[in-house]
């Protein structure tokens, strides 16, 4: 039985998902939800996620949703050391780099990535004060990323993991709404690897 | 050897691990960050926290910090329920409520602790117009707590994890400043069960 992908792929949380089935290349049948129509909201949609958002899972009636907490199980399932979760230290490191993109690179991100790309598609005016403000906050952030990409691959250690690919799908808005933020010698390195991957060129722009 | 803990107790990340210490009868010691002097920006500093924050653990030589990854990491050590990571199923359910946590939670009640106790505390003023926009948007992300506490015992199931625990902090400062976020039934039943435990209380005031 196949793994049922519930979302609207253009937001960044259903192509966190899509961007991990590729890694792991787990085949799944993507159902789309009409955000526009308020389909998040009906109460057929609140079962599978009852905050009304998405992405949303079903593996064979098992019902997960947080695109993040998906990404996990998916690659535990799959043994992948994407979630390196043979070793205790390698994956408590692995938490580390986790809990920096929540705490350090989301906030910022995904508030840039609603003002410039989110509000216009609503024929809303983008707050630009906010936008200033808030990449002001996410550069002194990136700057430590610099620090830590200086000394290591990936931000969890010298492997790929989750964390790393957890960043690309608002990290890939920022570019394409202009925030130059992967400029400087090791996040550059770093952003090129990880946007270059095959996973996330075969769902960037679709499911 | 014993565990060391650099921070500053009345941040919610310090109390979020003093706690699990506390619930996992872990033995620390603490060490104070001095923030208002500045401690958490000098070099000395940084070497353990590159992001300059607290809290921050030393373990033997193996140096963590992001208190969420911190506490992953001493429940799976401790071999804990906490962690419920001997069933695949089980710890996705957790990591579901874990990043309910941090999505739905987290960024409004710390925007709201911050507003009302932080900024006071360096002689700031309050912007009674943000907390009183965060309130309505965690209102509303609790009505939907609600429901699952309804449902099961705890955010992860019936059985307490680490998902709860991680509210206590903010959660508390909600309450301390008086806004009666868990007033609800299930929420009222779910918060007055969480708060009461002896390991909350231990470090609720104090490291």
């Amino acid at each position: 039985m196949v793994l049922t992908v519930y979302g609207f792929a253009l937001t960044a949380g259903t192509r966190r998902v899509t961007l991990v089935c590729k890694e792991l290349n787990i085949p799944y049948g993507f159902v789309v939800v009409n955000l526009a129509a308020g389909e998040h909201k009906t109460p057929a949609y609140l079962e599978k996620q009852p905050f009304g958002q998405v992405p949303a899972i079903d593996d064979d009636g098992f019902k997960l949703y947080e695109s993040r907490a998906i990404g996990r199980y998916l690659s535990a399932k799959a043994g992948s050391p994407l979630l390196p979760n043979f070793d205790p230290k390698k994956l408590a490191e692995f938490e580390v780099a986790a809990s920096i993109e929540y705490s350090n690179f989301d906030p910022y991100a995904s508030k840039i990535a609603f003002e410039r790309f989110v509000k216009p598609l609503r024929g809303l005016v983008t707050d630009e004060a906010v936008v200033a403000q808030t990449l002001a906050s996410l550069t002194a952030k990136l700057e430590v990323y610099e620090v830590i990409l200086g000394k290591q691959k990936y931000l969890a250690g010298d492997e790929i993991t989750l964390a790393d690919l957890f960043h690309l799908p608002y990290g890939s808005i920022l570019v394409q709404v202009g925030a130059d933020v992967f400029s400087t010698p090791n996040l550059k390195r770093w952003w090129n690897d990880i946007s270059s991957r095959p996973s996330w060129q075969a769902v960037k722009d679709s499911a």
